[in-house]
């Protein structure tokens, strides 16, 4: 949840000079103070900010925009700013939704995706990619040589890998494959004040704490990935797409339960409630104003086929046919109507949540319930949309319209936190892969307790001595 | 059936008392437009970025395609001064068009940022560097300096098969002018009657990238003259953006050239059907599509299909082809111009990229032909680069 008031940022009084420095060090081509870089690194894709943009409103705005592309240049800005005090932020493709990159304290920005090459190596089925990598060039280029990695995110095409890693993404397909901190195998990473640490990709190591995994989902908060380790797949040798339609919600959830329970793992299942029914599939009367379940499966043809059969088994609604799978597959990328509605004053956010199996439903209706109570609250809505043996994800939707003498960012802050105040009360995770962020941020102690919270801020401190890692972010 | 937004109606049936419900439900009914293409471009989070080849080799926020509206429309709300620095990012566009097919709105930002270019052009806020083409462009009729004329290239055949206008384009004017002597001995080879303009100006595509449109128009409307006085059958040219200049871009300006326009390529698939290599020339080969011929002519397959016809096996599809090609670097008249260096960038990444596949690569436009001989200088491989008349040239057995 955000506060408007610009937090005070670093002194600024020699950062001229030190900018000077920095561009003897790495090179004067990667470093920028023009005020049309300023302005474009303002923001990330927090749905609030793009009424901001709207209003010509810019809250935080960086000092210095850098393109570092070596792991070397990263180690001299972060042995700069650490020594003069200065908050840095990585960039990666600015696709977050929860304002982690706001440059909330000034500072500067080091965006990553000029650090882009590609090793593959087959034999091990690893990929060794720079931070800057775009998602869907990875994707696309792994399949030019019949291998895959599948973290497809809805925002694959802007996004880097190391944005991935860094707010610990997951995609359409985790189902099967996983998030991304089941394909991280390896990492390297700047961490203050300037030291380069390798974290080797290994099948498997015993070699005390992972600290991969301090590093995965960090948000910029204690160093800055420059490359990545990835563990990939061969191309899958079978596809088949399955649709069902069902009554409740329920019954389409204790399906995909008692699918997941017996170890078969579709790659992607996506079960919509009735108005995302209606809203994605409007043109299928077969589903609309049902619930409606997409279901893929693919990998080697002898365990499809299991799975198939699984499926039909367990699944207690109504198979049709594969229309819909097919549509979702043309239109999972679209985002357009975040364009076409915020400049008509409409006030939306999506929230990704995680819950066990036992509570799935009380969540699922506890949070629409709570979202819905908001005046001026239009829809809210969800679809599931990762699975697991013990539990499932929900991806909730509201669009709204501030009441008459509201501000937009006030109404936001009050669906946001019925949302994070019923989700946690129904014993749900405050985030599956959208991380934590600023907007997130107040409920993180809830999410771990006082101790865990504590315990974050002690490890930060302890890695970031100075407090130069994105600053403020995540509230650690 | 439901009509798209019906349930978003049903839901807002309770809302009525909220200020903003009328403006919107009339947008669900089509009734008001919704927000212009430039504000809608400004709110994506770079859907197509995979696509841009600035978005990616640049790696610049700015410079991304959303990121580029986001300053065109900073601009044009004066939340930034309009000045050469602000300004700047607008012309870091290769127009190629590949942002295209995955917008979901289908916009080219490129013609997204038209207006505000033109805007500024108007109010004399230009490049340096493209301040001399625009120059040339209305002083020569040439963006490179004084015309450079195709006296070399009369062509002295006469009465074959059709009356066909040869426009080589400026660019192998002033690049490869033997690539000029090759087409024509080529259209003789194929038995046809081809003209050329001696004193051939440019197609003002240049003019129009860099949003001057008052010389593009001046240009057009000279252009459209002097060609449709010859008044040929059909007219070929060897640069896709010619083509598509005289084609497309004329016509949306009110000049309509007569006679119809066809690229080489279109022209050679209809017209090669019996193609040998020469006894010895086992090679392999690759190639790259032309953005402008991918996007701008709606000819994404064109190539590689005339490819495929003529060399059977011996062409290797590049991993991105078709409308999944990825520009050449020197397309759109001001990356190669004002920031030459990510132009070279981008060329390299490319033709490395090309170069994997064989070491015999192929196009189809002039600009290509250039920014890959650029390049394959700073690559650690040797390879070749053809045009497509080039190729024929070198190859074909008749």
């Amino acid at each position: 949840m955000i506060l408007l008031s610009l937090k005070k940022g670093f002194d600024e009084k020699n950062f001229n000079k030190i900018i000077e420095n920095l561009e003897n060090q790495i090179g004067k081509n990667k470093v920028s103070k023009k005020i049309s870089d300023l302005l474009s690194y303002s923001y990330d894709y927090w749905p609030i900010s793009l009424h901001w943009i709207l209003e010509k409103n810019f809250h935080f705005k960086p000092s210095a925009i850098i393109w570092p592309t070596t792991k070397e240049d990263v180690k001299k800005v972060i042995q700069i700013c650490s020594k003069e005090k200065i908050p840095v932020y990585p960039f990666g493709g600015g696709t977050g939704v929860l304002g982690a990159l706001s440059p909330e304290k000034k500072g500067i920005i080091i965006d990553l995706k000029k650090i882009r090459n590609i090793k593959i190596n087959s034999e091990n089925l690893l990929v060794e990619c720079g931070a800057g990598v775009n998602g869907h060039y990875l994707e696309s280029y792994l399949n030019s040589k019949g291998l895959i990695l599948r973290n497809i995110p809805q925002s694959l095409y802007p996004s880097t890998v190391g944005g991935w890693v860094g707010t610990k993404a997951t995609g359409q397909f985790s189902t099967r494959y996983g998030g991304i901190e089941q394909m991280v195998a390896g990492l390297e990473i700047v961490v203050p004040p300037g030291k380069i640490l390798t974290l080797k990709p290994q099948p498997r190591t015993s070699t005390g704490p992972d600290l991969r995994h301090f590093f995965i989902g960090s948000e910029g908060t204690l160093g800055i990935i420059t490359k990545i380790w990835l563990k990939i797949w061969p191309k899958p040798e079978k596809c088949i797409k399955l649709a069902f339609v069902s009554e409740t919600i329920k019954e389409a959830i204790d399906s995909v339960k008692n699918i997941m329970q017996t170890g078969a793992r579709p790659a992607v299942v996506r079960i919509y409630d009735k108005i995302e029914t209606k809203r994605h599939f409007y043109k299928y009367e077969e589903v609309y104003g049902h619930v409606s379940t997409v279901i893929i499966i693919e990998g080697n043809s002898k365990i499809v086929d299991a799975e198939i059969k699984i499926i039909k088994e367990k699944f207690q609604g109504k198979q049709i046919n594969e229309d819909i799978v097919e549509h979702w597959l043309k239109t999972r990328f679209n985002v357009k109507e975040a364009s076409e509605f915020v400049p008509m004053g409409v006030v939306f956010d999506t929230i990704e949540v995680a819950v066990g199996w036992d509570k799935a439903i009380y969540l699922y209706e506890n949070v629409i319930k709570s979202m819905k109570q908001i005046k001026g609250v239009i829809f809210a809505s969800a679809h599931a949309s990762h699975f697991y043996p013990q539990g499932i994800c929900f991806y909730f939707t509201f669009a709204g319209i501030p009441p008459r003498g509201e501000k937009a960012v006030d109404f936001y802050n009050k669906v946001w936190k019925a949302a994070m105040d019923s989700t946690v009360e129904s014993g749900g995770t405050i985030s599956h892969h959208h991380g934590i962020g600023r907007q997130k941020m107040p409920w993180l102690k809830d999410e771990i307790g006082s101790e865990g919270l504590d315990l974050l801020r002690k490890l930060k401190k302890c890695m970031d001595e100075k407090d130069i890692m994105n600053p403020g972010n995540m509230g650690v | 059936m439901p009509e798209k937004f019906d349930w978003l109606k049903d839901e807002m049936k309770d809302f009525k008392t909220l200020s903003k419900l009328p403006i919107i439900l009339k947008f669900l009914k089509g009734r008001v437009k919704g927000p212009d293409d430039i504000t809608k471009c400004t709110l994506c989070p770079n859907m197509c970025r995979n696509a841009c080849p600035v978005g990616i080799v640049d790696g610049s926020e700015t410079t991304s395609p959303s990121g580029k509206s986001k300053i065109g429309f900073l601009l044009r709300e004066n939340v930034l001064e309009k000045n050469k620095e602000n300004v700047f990012p607008l012309y870091m566009c290769l127009s190629c068009g590949c942002c295209e097919k995955y917008c979901p709105f289908d916009f080219s930002v490129s013609d997204i940022l038209r207006p505000i270019k033109t805007n500024a052009v108007d109010k004399g806020i230009i490049q340096d560097e493209l301040k001399e083409v625009l120059k040339n462009l209305e002083k020569y009729g040439y963006p490179y300096g004084k015309l450079k004329t195709n006296e070399k290239a009369e062509s002295k055949i006469k009465n074959k098969k059709q009356k066909i206008l040869y426009l080589s384009g400026c660019s192998f004017r002033e690049n490869f002018p033997g690539v000029i002597l090759k087409a024509l001995k080529l259209f003789e080879k194929l038995g046809h009657n081809v003209e050329i303009i001696s004193e051939e100006k440019c197609c003002g595509i240049p003019a129009y990238h860099i949003g001057d449109m008052k010389t593009f128009k001046k240009l057009a409307k000279e252009n459209t003259k002097i060609i449709n006085d010859f008044n040929p059958e059909i007219i070929v040219t060897s640069c896709p953006s010619c083509t598509y200049s005289y084609k497309n871009l004329y016509r949306e300006s009110g000049f309509e050239i007569n006679a119809p326009v066809f690229h080489i390529t279109e022209f050679l698939k209809d017209n090669i059907s019996d193609f040998k290599m020469k006894s010895g020339k086992n090679m392999d080969f690759t190639f790259h599509d032309p953005c402008k011929l991918v996007h701008g002519l709606k000819q994404p397959n064109i190539f590689s299909e005339f490819l495929e016809k003529i060399l059977n096996n011996d062409v290797k599809k590049p991993w991105r082809n078709g409308e999944n090609t990825f520009c050449c670097g020197y397309g759109g008249s001001s990356i190669c111009r004002i920031n030459p260096k990510l132009g070279d960038e981008i060329a390299y990444e490319r033709l490395k990229e090309l170069a994997d596949f064989s070491n015999n690569i192929i196009t189809t436009c002039p600009s290509c032909k250039l920014a890959f001989e650029n390049a394959k200088k700073t690559i650690d491989k040797e390879v070749n680069i053809y045009d497509i008349i080039e190729f024929i040239d070198l190859l074909s057995d008749k």
